[in-house]
């Protein structure tokens, strides 16, 4: 199972989908397109502690976190 | 009881009020234990993306050192909402402070993950946004 963790106030949520099944694949792809659309960063785990920002949807990642976009403080 | 000018039977009123002041503080527990739940959640999903060194550092100190992917330059990131991304020079010393994070009101881990994965990938993109301080004095250093 793949997994597409959104950042959130409640710490995260969690979407999983089997990238074998062509319907999960596509509802995950579309949710990648709708976040990175309304500003959200996605960045997939490719090692201990090793991240890489995707600008599109990675079939190969098992595990994309999302975060909000970034802003000054 | 005369309330406004108008006769209140004293037992509903306090009834009334009694049940107000309950519902405020189950509200006010419920909220406090779902943001708990939440800083919890998400300092687990950060420890899951540190390194073991990052995630050594952090049970130690309760901060982590990254590099930044453009510069090569090391910065520490501290558990806080404001200030509380250190650049460092060579030597460990506190060059700078920068603020910056993502949208909304997340947990603090969700932040600090935020904050590593964009100074690692995106490091002029995320200082460019950012605040910075400078400081002529470094806090201690602890290992």
């Amino acid at each position: 199972m793949a997994q597409q963790i959104v950042m959130d106030v409640t710490g995260d949520t969690r979407h999983e989908f089997d990238p074998t099944d062509a319907a999960a694949l596509a509802e995950a792809r579309a949710r990648f397109k709708q976040l990175t659309d309304a500003g959200f960063t996605a960045a997939v785990r490719k090692g201990s502690g090793i991240s890489q920002l995707v600008r599109h949807f990675d079939l190969a990642a098992d595990e994309t976190v999302f975060f909000p976009r970034l802003r000054g403080g | 009881m005369r309330f406004v000018g108008v006769d209140l039977p004293l037992g509903p009123v306090l009834a009334t009020l009694a049940m107000l002041t309950c519902a405020v503080v189950l509200g006010h527990v419920r909220e406090v234990s779902q943001r708990r739940t939440a800083e919890e959640k998400a300092l687990t999903l950060l420890k899951q993306w540190l390194s073991p060194a990052e995630l050594a550092q952090y049970e130690k100190y309760s901060y982590f050192e990254v590099t930044g992917g453009d510069s090569g330059k090391r910065y520490r990131i501290r558990p806080s909402r404001q200030m509380n991304v250190d650049e460092l020079d060579e030597r460990g010393t506190r060059t700078a402070a920068w603020c910056f994070g993502p949208e909304g009101e997340l947990p603090i881990g969700d932040v600090m993950l935020a904050q590593k994965i964009a100074l690692e990938n995106n490091e002029r993109g995320a200082l460019a946004l950012a605040n910075r301080g400078s400081f002529l004095q470094s806090p201690p250093r602890f290992g």
